[in-house]
């Protein structure tokens, strides 16, 4: 158990100095949703409740998370292109200790991600600060992230250097579009929202967005969208762990 | 002493052959070359003797660890240095080689004794705060080769090591692999007849799956009646067509 504690940190610490030390993680990760967060408030505020920082900024978390999809994956194909995850295979490392390792490292992005958009957020809307902010800062950087950690743990298993592009902009387009975090859901048609329930990407938003902003009904606003999260979360992480662990097998 | 001892090894890809029913000893300490043309099955027989690949039949033995049922135990004894330079990128020389003794198990003061024995075989200390990325290809080489010596395997597999490599950073490997060989039992994998010839004990070539000649350099030359590597591999793989 502490030998593979010991393996797990020792990726992670890797992976991390690897994501960093990349200039292009760090611009979609942190300055490009930042950039959208203080743009569109200035431009759309007072317009729709969506642009309200109190909505905004939550939305922006999970939004730059759908990014973590794309540099996880992105990590894992190169590690596989390079034959560095091969290399490592001889090794007596095993697979849930690799993906702990990736998982691990992406995390600490998501909690920077998060404090950073909420105290930004907080700036501009001095309500924002509070006990709810620290829930709502723990809650998408250790839960609704790990569900963009596995899309990307899988995609990278899946995925060549240049696919998991592809691949990725399936999960950041459903984020932008699916989330109802750039226009009123109320307006679309009930088909559309029908699917946008039962899909993970509003209803990170929302648990996000509800967290913040307070809770009037438990199970609609909280513990509906936590099930559809954890639910993804779980499928997408066991699917992942199958497939790495299939890529990992000598064939 | 046998350090491997393959049994009857086989590997097939749907209709392809690619290791033919391959029987071979390689003693302790040896440096064993396996030369051969491309898709002759030196990769796939690495790649099965260090547990990447599984074999369709037969069976190799790592120290008297099976190749089909001790993958674990066997992975404790070897390590390898694949055909593309395998090195974390963004990290420094220096982090590359704590990682992967960390990784390992190494204990710290164990960990900086590796680092000062890697930087002196492989002359890495120049460079050792420069990121991997940004090495020249040749070091990068160097830098993936002294990886797989961080774990001290018994037996270190190098499939085409100087792959791309100029013919002074060329050299330069062959003198740190020649240094390898009272260390370790290496088996090298190489498209470059003059590399088998300085550096190997004995040489396999390979041809469609199968070993077709196994022994020392003299004895290649004695068999074949040619005077170089080259001229002997030209012989037997083309069955004397293309030598002059």
């Amino acid at each position: 158990m502490r030998r593979s504690l010991a393996k797990i940190l020792t990726l992670t610490d890797r992976n991390l100095k690897e994501i960093v030390r990349d200039p292009l993680s760090l611009i979609f990760t942190i300055a490009l949703p930042l950039f959208m967060e203080i743009l569109f408030y200035f431009l759309f505020h007072g317009m729709t409740a969506q642009f309200e920082m109190r909505f905004l900024a939550p939305g922006i978390v999970v939004f730059s998370q759908s990014f973590l999809t794309l540099f996880t994956g992105l990590l894992i194909a190169t590690d596989r292109n390079t034959s560095f995850l091969t290399r490592l295979y001889v090794s007596d490392t095993k697979s849930f200790e690799f993906i702990f390792g990736y998982a691990f490292a992406v995390l600490p992005m998501a909690l920077v991600q998060s404090v950073l958009f909420f105290i930004v957020g907080g700036l501009f809307d001095a309500s924002l600060f509070g006990l709810s902010m620290l829930w709502a800062i723990l809650l998408s950087s250790c839960l609704s992230s790990f569900f963009f950690i596995a899309f990307g743990i899988l995609f990278g298993s899946l995925c060549n250097e240049k696919s998991i592009g592809g691949m990725s902009s399936i999960i950041i387009t459903g984020q932008s579009i699916l989330s109802g975090m750039w226009f009123p859901v109320e307006g679309l048609d009930g088909a559309m929202v029908a699917i946008m329930n039962i899909l993970p990407f509003k209803n990170a938003t929302l648990l996000i967005q509800n967290t913040v902003n307070g809770i009037n009904n438990m199970f609609d606003d909280f513990v509906y969208p936590l099930l559809i999260v954890v639910g993804y979360t779980l499928v997408a992480l066991v699917v992942a762990i199958i497939t790495f662990r299939n890529k990992m097998k000598a064939k | 002493m046998v350090a491997i001892k393959i049994n009857k090894l086989r590997k097939e890809y749907k209709d392809l052959v690619a290791v033919d029913d391959l029987d071979l000893e390689i003693k302790e300490g040896e440096l064993f070359s396996l030369l051969g043309v491309n898709g002759a099955g030196k990769t796939t027989t690495i790649k099965m003797l260090a547990t990447l690949v599984k074999p369709t039949s037969g069976d190799a033995f790592i120290y008297d660890y099976s190749i089909k049922k001790d993958g674990d135990n066997i992975k404790k004894l070897i390590d390898i240095s694949m055909q593309e330079t395998a090195v974390a990128r963004n990290l420094t020389v220096e982090e590359n080689i704590g990682f992967y003794a960390k990784l390992s198990g190494r204990a710290q003061s164990e960990r900086e004794t590796i680092k000062k024995e890697i930087y002196s075989s492989f002359g890495l200390e120049k460079v050792a705060k420069k990121r991997a990325a940004k090495l020249s290809g040749g070091w990068q080489r160097k830098l993936s080769i002294a990886l797989a010596l961080v774990s001290k395997p018994k037996i270190l597999f190098l499939d085409e090591p100087t792959l791309g490599l100029d013919v002074i950073a060329r050299r330069e490997l062959w003198s740190t692999i020649n240094k390898l060989k009272s260390q370790m039992t290496v088996i090298l994998t190489t498209h470059y007849m003059e590399e088998a010839e300085v550096l190997s004990d004995r040489i396999g070539i390979m041809k469609d799956g199968k070993l077709s000649f196994v022994g020392t350099k003299d004895e290649l030359f004695a068999k074949t009646g040619k005077q170089s590597v080259e001229q002997a591999f030209v012989e037997i793989v083309s069955g004397g067509e293309f030598n002059a």
